[in-house]
């Protein structure tokens, strides 16, 4: 009984309540899931003790990897966020049949995705994805109507726009990472400090090495003169702030007061 | 190849993983029990380190032509385990997706997206996944319609209070659909359909005017809360210009109780349920209805496990 108890990990309706929820986010910043964490501890148990977060999930995922599915934690590629993404390990036939997407909505997300990786910035202009929509396998497209299946994107998390350009949200690449690495091997690029897969980021003007904004912000903290760590030139771009939950959740607190407000004029 | 995950429902290209390792499981009959399956797993993990060990035996003495065989049948039952437990799992994921974008799930699509050719083992891969499913996701399968064989689950895990609930983008939905249950219900159990946009006009939404909350209302109650099996529609009798009307649909009366719903309209109101007698003695009944079907179900199921119980002791 021991040693089955230590390889799957127990449920209670803590942890399934804490499922559900993630399950219908999708991904979720880590904030909010230690938030939910405590809302599923105070409607099931109230008189636990919440259990440190890396542990909770840990237990959860030891459950779950008969499922081939697991809690992934990410890092947002433009500020460094933690989040956390319920994902997929094992590819499986089923979920091409049980999709929310059409098979032509499919193939203008793996266009979108190709013309990000080969981008230099990362981003995919929304014009340059929609004159492709000529080339879409399945029922055929309209401009119009590839537009909405972007949003769609936007919505669910998949894609993120700015200013009319797409990338990959946080949750894709976490997801998808092996997918693109195995399949784009020429065309991806990787961070040189934490060697995965990158999309955004900063790069060497003289030796071409990349490093994602988060890793550049660790790498060079408090460094007045921050140099390439492959070729010793220096780096010339402005070096990030190193993301801050505390400098957060202060932020938020005065967005909320002045949303407060707002209601009250009314 | 393509995939989706649990959620957002995007099929996510990605290559083809297969996940080793000895822990997963090799159970080669699924029972629906969760205790029942660990003694399982921990009897699956012997035989497989003596196929394993049967494997090593063969391959230093390749003579021997007995031992050749029986660790390949070993390895066999050992495909044949992952394989169903690989299935079992993909079931899973089937089963929530299609949940999660509330579509009743029949019993054909299962078998031709999931099952395939392990179709004989329909029963063993279902009630794998129930049980998955009650025990890691709080879930409960439910058969909802016995002839045509469609399936949905329902959330077993305690209903929350209203302070409780959080907004989970689901909300606004559901309190439209609230809305549309309880005025069928106080109409005496059908309303014109009307009747209900002439509800909601007044709460400002129009049947094709998009909503900010609720998308294009008249798709979202025509289609999906009809395709949920939340409403039902038909057509009234005898009636020309052809009308329709509502009724609560199979999964309303699975999910929420003329009680409920009665509350909800009486908070509305400021007033107590009590207020409507008729209402209040029919959702009375229903109460009690409810009881008597729990109660009952709760004998049967003890009468199932003390039989099973019985049995399992004879045996020994």
């Amino acid at each position: 009984m021991q040693g089955s108890a230590r390889r799957m990990g127990i449920m209670t309706d803590v942890h399934r309540r804490f499922l559900q929820l993630l399950m219908t986010h999708g991904v979720l910043e880590e904030r909010d899931v230690k938030r939910l964490q405590k809302h599923c501890y105070e409607v099931h148990d109230r008189n636990a003790t919440v259990e440190k977060l890396e542990d909770f999930i840990n237990n959860i995922n030891s459950v779950l990897e008969s499922l081939y599915i697991e809690i992934k934690k990410g890092v947002t590629e433009d500020d460094g966020r933690p989040f956390y993404a319920l994902v997929n390990l094992a590819t499986t036939s089923v979920s091409k049949m049980a999709t929310d997407f059409a098979e032509n909505e499919l193939d203008l997300f793996r266009k979108a995705l190709e013309l990000i990786i080969d981008s230099e910035t990362g981003f995919a202009s929304s014009t340059n994805i929609l004159n492709l929509v000529d080339q879409l396998k399945g029922k055929k497209m309209r401009k119009k109507e590839a537009e909405q299946v972007l949003q769609k994107f936007v919505q669910n998390k998949w894609l993120i726009e700015k200013e009319g350009e797409f990338t990959l949200h946080g949750r894709a690449i976490l997801e998808m990472e092996q997918y693109i690495r195995e399949t784009y091997p020429d065309a991806t690029k990787m961070c040189n400090i934490c060697h995965r897969l990158l999309i955004q980021g900063q790069s060497c003007e003289t030796c071409g090495i990349r490093m994602h904004l988060p890793c550049v912000a660790k790498y060079f903290q408090s460094n007045p003169e921050p140099h390439c760590p492959h070729c010793n030139d220096y780096w010339p771009h402005e070096i990030p702030e190193v993301f801050d939950p505390e400098k957060e959740r202060e932020a938020g607190i005065s967005k909320l007061n002045k949303k407060s407000l707002r209601y009250r004029q009314h | 190849m393509l995939q989706e995950p649990q959620s957002g429902g995007l099929p996510v290209p990605q290559a083809e993983g297969e996940k080793d390792g000895g822990h997963e499981g090799e159970t080669q009959a699924l029972t629906v029990s969760q205790e029942a399956l660990r003694p399982l797993l921990q009897e699956s993990t012997k035989e497989d380190l003596a196929a394993v060990r049967e494997e090593g035996a063969a391959a230093s003495a390749p003579t021997r032509k007995g031992a050749r065989a029986s660790a390949a049948k070993a390895l066999t039952r050992r495909r044949a385990s992952r394989r169903l437990n690989r299935t079992v799992a993909e079931m899973v994921q089937f089963l929530l997706v299609k949940d999660k974008k509330k579509s009743p799930i029949t019993r054909f699509e299962v078998v031709k997206y999931v099952i395939g050719d392990l179709k004989d083992l329909f029963p063993e891969i279902i009630a794998g996944a129930a049980e998955h499913l009650r025990y890691v996701f709080g879930f409960e399968l439910k058969q909802l319609d016995r002839k045509h064989h469609t399936y949905i689950l329902i959330n077993k895990l305690k209903p929350l209070e209203e302070e409780e609930e959080e907004d989970l983008g689901d909300g606004p939905r559901l309190g439209l659909l609230m809305m549309i249950l309880g005025l069928i219900y106080m109409k005496g159990n059908s309303a014109r359909e009307a009747q209900v946009w002439e509800m909601l006009r007044r709460l400002g939404v129009h049947p094709s005017k998009y909503h900010f909350l609720f998308g294009y209302p008249k798709r979202l109650i025509m289609e999906d809360f009809v395709q949920l099996r939340y409403l039902n529609y038909r057509r009234v009798p005898s009636t020309s210009p052809p009308e329709y009307e509502f009724s609560w649909g199979p999964r309303s009366n699975l999910e929420i109780s003329k009680m409920k719903v009665l509350g909800f309209v009486a908070k509305l109101h400021k007033k107590e349920p009590q207020h409507w007698p008729a209402q209040y003695r029919e959702a009375l009944a229903d109460e009690a209805d409810r009881a008597r079907a729990e109660a009952s179900m709760r004998a049967r199921t003890r009468g199932r496990a003390r039989a099973s119980a019985r049995a399992s002791l004879r045996r020994w």
